[in-house]
């Protein structure tokens, strides 16, 4: 490929800048020290701090799991920041005035304002900077039709009896070493309820930002939609460029009710470290969801950011026809490593699911999809269909498809299909012949490739990935 | 050790073999004494126990026994024909053999030299457990060596029946096949056991190279009864311009796990590889392959299909490696797997693992029921619905047995697999 | 032979066949023309009983037997009989086993034994030949592979090996150059009889060139809304559907 194209190469990381703020850091280390302080930081009542301790000594017998294709040097747990939040917000403000003006312009650099006039029409948004929430814009206006959009740590204090019930419920403490690290740690993250009926008004939206170093960030997010409810949440991620590695060990819980329907999208850019390989965002993430009855939750998902992705977005189709999505479009480049896919498990009759995953590998990088597919002895009639697609870009790379089915229902139908493929010269000489230059052909070529992933994202971010998934693929071509 | 582990390593110690072979055998016990016994965590053993082998230790070896002959049909082929009853050769029920195709312990030193060359070469022991455990048992074995430029006019045909033991009891097989450049040849593997219950462990591990511009046929039956426990392993080298067509069939029973790994090593290998899996019954089959493309321009072609009745359970993995020098390589899979009952179970993983970008490679596995316009033409003609089910199911597997290449192996399974879907044998044949 | 009155019809939902009357005496040929999405292939499944074509009213007898009341096997051991349109492909089950168990099942029905091997394969080569299908079609998979026209001659082969009472052909003209429309018309004219009554679905009169029907009629909008003898079919090859439509409505 050509010489032009390489020149292309090394636009930098945008969102890899660091903000000065005094921040309170606790010193790095995890002790039953370190979880009574975040809890007590957050006047947390009693039982929760009784859960995080249950947590924690539950993560202290197990062992980290080794089984995704991805290597990386242990991790020093003790070398780890588990807390850190800005100075400024130790009296967490109550409106925009209040907050820090350093934070805001952090924001604005990232091309999120937090002005209601001036942000995205028609979306809600929680900030979470380090380990604690900044901001929740329009909750006023959510409130107004019921809706309950604010950092978990608020609806802990407000609704104990929801967080109560559900924290926990779809993804247990025990569940894996990193959701029952994240049990025992987490600091903040986004809690939404939608009630009966309602169909939330705007989109959610969180967005997460890790800026201390050495920290990890652990965030917990628990949306529950009640019957016959609806709602559409998106989140993003950015992180500074540093040469150390950072963790994120994030859980997310959906609860989809009766009839009702959660689309969740993520557009994951963590720093994904830099072209040598050096630092970037350990990004190790439990999502999962539940479905009851007639309910419906669709994971899509653009994961271009991070060193390592280790992720699985899921659903437990539990109640009848119920159904089950997942759009992912995961690119590595340089020396990323992504072990992606998810779970569908098919307990009610007649629930279906969709598994739509494209992997793009360039550079040096590893991209695995690992997915499972069960469907249990009740789930008759039940339906699933996957279609993995791998893009390779360049030799050096890797492009894996793990895919577990499991059936033990004979009227279950499922059926999976994998391809790999690359960018062919000829497809490359065919735009440059119709006067498209190298760079673009690709992008034009790697965007088609994931349009069945993409005409799933809300418009607004669509067109955001299609740049991000260009931005991330420079100096790939060459 | 596990118990398992232990007593193989007595059973070990209680084997005779030709003095050459002493140094492999020697370091196979040291190997097995650092064996991890898989267990359910272990990838590989995910979906099978080997916990009726733990309950169960087959704690001597088996030995002869000549009440087999009413039960055992062979395949009508004119073969060089091998019989061995519970792992010992019965000169008796063989025919005369050609020079090429000898024992371990009756290899003159020059076929001793060829076989040390490749005996457990092919095999990666270290990745393989019962392989390690074949090496430690070995007491005898067969070698098929075809010499360079030369066409086999009869398969070589391999029997191995399995009768019942008076306690549970151990038997080890292990075949070499080497062809040279420019040769062909055709091979046979057929197990089998009398219709008694059975209580017989059988560790049975094939190594094959195929020569450049080699081509070789080769078939893995598994017809064995209910009990036996059988695990298995076919390994294979093809160099350049390799050709192999391989096809496997297996009943199901207590304990059944068959590995085939297979490398193109030489440009322009082409593998051809075909399976069927019909447990029912408690029983279970698992299926493993591995097919490593480590040079660039060679083609896989494989297909696997399986019917799953009663509270039988199947697991079959597929994986398809290209190595970083593999460019241009064409490789492609397919599962499909039919449950007909509400016990039944299937878990399926086809596997891509690529680091080459010039490739075209695809996979895909199915779980599923009969088609419903088929079944509904069927009934259209006057046929019930029972039966359309049965037709179709048997159709599902004979789509691969029409294209078994050697007649002989068709026409022995045709039939019996027929009786087992309750088709008219008499019809099958007659429209062959 | 068949009586169908006040005949409606669901597919997926969607109402097809909209109160259609017919009946049809033993000896006779009906063709059953109208235009794309008028119902014809409906009645056609309808009368063979598939799934997912749920009949919301009406009654149909045949041979004084409620049709209904039979599963689709019945009915095509009872004589009723259709030719696919789109005939299916079933690779693994040879041909011949097909036709076997199809011919034993309507035998074992009417109290007759189970042909032998030998006799079915004898009666098998001899129908084929009527249809010029070489034998090796016996042997393969049914429809396999089969052009489109062997496919056809599949289906008159089935027809005559089951010897029906009501033979219905679903478009068994499309598709076919004129040597194939003239070895399947030929193997339907030689199965006329006085007991053997024909339902002649198609889209075009080029068949009626060859299979000369008693009566002809236009299905529309899921109702019979014409019907006269052979001259309307060169009528409706001249004029189209159109004038028939408007007067549907």
């Amino acid at each position: 490929m050509s010489e032009q194209v390489k020149q292309l190469i090394n636009q930098e990381y945008a969102a890899g800048f660091y903000s000065d703020i005094v921040s309170e850091t606790l010193p790095p280390g995890l002790n039953e020290t370190v979880i009574r302080f975040i809890s007590a930081k957050k006047n947390e009542p009693e039982w929760l701090l009784e859960w995080r301790l249950k947590s924690y000594t539950a993560w202290l017998e197990m062992i980290e799991p080794e089984w995704a294709h991805v290597k990386y040097d242990d991790i020093d747990f003790q070398a780890v920041s588990f807390y850190s939040a800005p100075k400024s917000m130790d009296e967490k403000p109550k409106s925009l005035a209040e907050v820090d003006p350093e934070l805001l312009r952090t924001y604005e650099k990232l091309g999120i304002p937090l002005h209601e006039q001036a942000a995205l029409a028609g979306v809600a948004m929680d900030v979470v900077f380090d380990s604690v929430s900044v901001l929740t814009t329009f909750r006023e206006k959510l409130f107004e039709v019921g809706v309950i959009f604010c950092s978990i740590s608020e609806a802990v204090h407000k609704y104990p009896e929801l967080v109560k019930k559900y924290l926990g419920s779809v993804v247990p403490q025990k569940d894996n070493y990193y959701a029952a690290l994240n049990s025992a740690v987490f600091s903040d993250g986004s809690f939404v309820y939608i009630p009966k009926g309602v169909r939330c008004p705007m989109e959610l939206s969180t967005y997460f930002r890790i800026n201390e170093q050495n920290t990890g960030q652990f965030e917990r997010t628990l949306i529950i939609a009640d019957e016959g409810s609806h709602v559409s949440y998106l989140e993003g991620c950015t992180a500074p460029m540093r040469d150390e590695n950072q963790l994120h060990a994030a859980v997310v819980e959906l609860v989809a009710c009766d009839n009702a329907v959660i689309k969740y999208s993520t557009v994951q850019n963590w720093y994904p470290g830099n072209a040598e390989g050096k630092g970037g965002i350990y990004n190790f993430v439990t999502k999962r969801g539940v479905c009851h009855t007639n309910a419906k939750i669709s994971w899509t998902q653009v994961e271009t950011g991070s060193a390592i992705t280790w992720k699985y977005p899921s659903c437990i189709l539990r109640g009848d026809n119920s159904v089950g999505e997942f759009y992912s479009v995961a690119l590595t480049n340089n020396y990323q490593q992504a072990d992606t896919g998810t779970k569908m498990i098919h307990i009610g009759k007649n629930t279906r699911s969709t598994i739509i995953s494209k992997g793009i590998s360039a550079g040096k990088s590893s991209n695995a999809y690992r997915g499972l597919v069960r469907m249990n002895p009740g789930a008759d009639g039940a339906r699933n269909y996957t279609q993995c697609d791998s893009l390779l870009i360049g030799d050096k790379c890797g492009a894996h498809t793990f895919p577990y089915i499991e059936s033990k229902n004979p009227s279950a139908i499922i059926e999976h299909e994998a391809t790999t493929s690359k960018v062919s010269d000829d497809q490359l000489f065919l735009c440059k012949q119709r006067g498209l230059d190298a760079e673009k052909a690709v992008s034009m070529i790697v965007n088609g490739f994931c349009r069945d992933v993409f005409k799933e994202l809300p418009m607004e971010f669509a067109v955001e990935a299609g740049k991000l998934l260009q931005v991330s693929l420079e100096g790939s071509v060459g | 050790m596990s118990d398992f582990q232990q007593l193989a390593l007595q059973l070990a110690t209680q084997q005779q073999s030709p003095v050459w072979l002493n140094g492999l055998r020697a370091q196979a016990a040291v190997d097995w004494q650092k064996v991890i016994w898989p267990t359910r965590k272990t990838e590989h053993w995910k979906y099978t126990s080997l916990a009726s082998l733990q309950k169960n230790v087959p704690a001597q070896w088996a030995v002869a026994n000549d009440s087999w002959q009413q039960d055992v049909e062979f395949v009508a082929v004119d073969a060089h024909r091998l019989v061995f009853v519970n792992g010992i050769f019965d000169a008796a029920s063989s025919s005369e053999l050609p020079a090429e195709v000898v024992l371990f312990s009756q290899a003159n030193i020059a076929q001793q030299a060829v076989i040390e060359q490749y005996l457990g070469k092919i095999v990666r022991g270290e990745q393989h457990v019962f392989a390690t455990l074949n090496n430690a048992w070995m007491n005898e074995g067969i070698f098929v060596h075809v010499p360079r430029g030369q066409i086999f006019s009869r398969p070589v045909y391999v029997v191995h029946v399995s009768t019942m033991s008076t306690q549970p009891a151990s038997v080890n097989q292990r075949l070499l096949v080497v062809l040279d450049e420019n040769s062909q040849a055709e091979v046979i593997e057929h197990f089998v056991s009398t219709a008694e219950r059975q209580n017989i462990f059988v560790n049975a591990l094939t190594e094959i190279v195929v020569g450049d511009n080699a081509q070789l046929q080769h078939y893995r039956l598994h017809l064995e009864e209910e009990n036996i426990q059988h695990v298995g392993a076919v390994h294979v080298n093809l160099l350049r311009n390799a050709r192999m067509r391989g096809f496997t069939l297996a009943l199901g029973s207590r304990l059944k796990r068959i590995d085939y790994q297979i490398n193109h090593r030489g440009q322009g290998a082409e593998l051809d590889l075909q399976g069927v899996y019909l447990p029912r019954n408690n029983q279970m089959v698992d299926y493993h392959t591995n097919v490593q493309h480590w040079v660039p321009h060679c083609t896989t072609n494989e297909v696997f299909r399986g019917i799953i009745a009663d509270s039988a359970q199947a697991i079959f993995n597929g994986r398809i490696y290209i190595h970083p020098l593999a460019q241009k390589t064409l490789a492609e899979l397919s599962n499909k797997n039919l449950l007909t009952s509400n016990k039944a179970e299937v878990n399926t993983k086809p596997e891509l693992e690529i680091y080459a970008d010039d490739v075209k490679c695809a996979h895909g596995a199915t779980i599923s029921q009969l088609s419903s316009t088929a079944l509904y033409y069927l009934q259209s003609r006057g046929i019930s619905r029972s039966e359309a089910e049965v037709m179709l199911s048997f159709g599902f597997i004979n789509e691969l047995l029409q294209q078994v290449a050697e007649p002989a192996v068709r026409d022995y399974l045709l039939p019996r697999l027929a009786v087992l879907f309750g088709r008219d044998q008499t019809l099958l044949e007659m429209a062959d | 032979m068949l009586r169908i009155t006040n005949l409606f019809a669901k597919v997926e939902e969607k109402e097809i066949l909209k109160g259609l009357n017919l009946t049809i005496n033993a000896g006779e040929v009906h063709a059953i023309m109208g235009p794309n999405g008028a119902g014809k292939s409906t009645l056609g499944n309808v009368l063979s009983g598939r799934d997912g074509y749920e009949v919301t009213d009406g009654k149909i007898d045949f041979n004084d037997k409620d049709l209904f009341a039979l599963s689709t096997e019945e009915r095509a051991r009872e004589g009723l009989f259709l030719a696919f349109q789109y005939p299916v492909e079933i690779p693994g089950v040879s041909n011949m086993e097909f036709l076997k168990a199809s011919v034993d099942a309507k035998r074992k029905h009417h109290g007759q034994s189970e042909l032998s091997a030998v006799e079915f394969m004898k009666l098998a080569r001899e129908t084929s030949k009527r249809v010029s299908l070489d034998q090796a079609f016996l042997k393969r998979g049914v429809n396999e592979g089969f052009s489109g026209g062997e496919k056809k001659r599949n289906e008159i082969l089935q027809m005559m090996l089951l010897e029906p009472s009501l033979c219905i052909l679903d478009e068994t003209d499309s598709g076919l150059d004129i040597d194939a429309l003239q070895i399947v018309a030929n193997g339907v004219n030689e199965m006329r009889s006085p007991e053997r009554s024909f339902i002649i679905v198609t889209h075009y009169q080029r068949l009626l060139d060859y299979i000369v029907p008693d009566f002809v009629h236009v299905l529309a909008n899921g109702r019979i809304v014409k019907t006269g003898g052979k001259q309307l079919a060169l009528e409706l090859e001249e004029k189209g559907y159109a004038w028939l439509e408007e007067e549907a409505v």
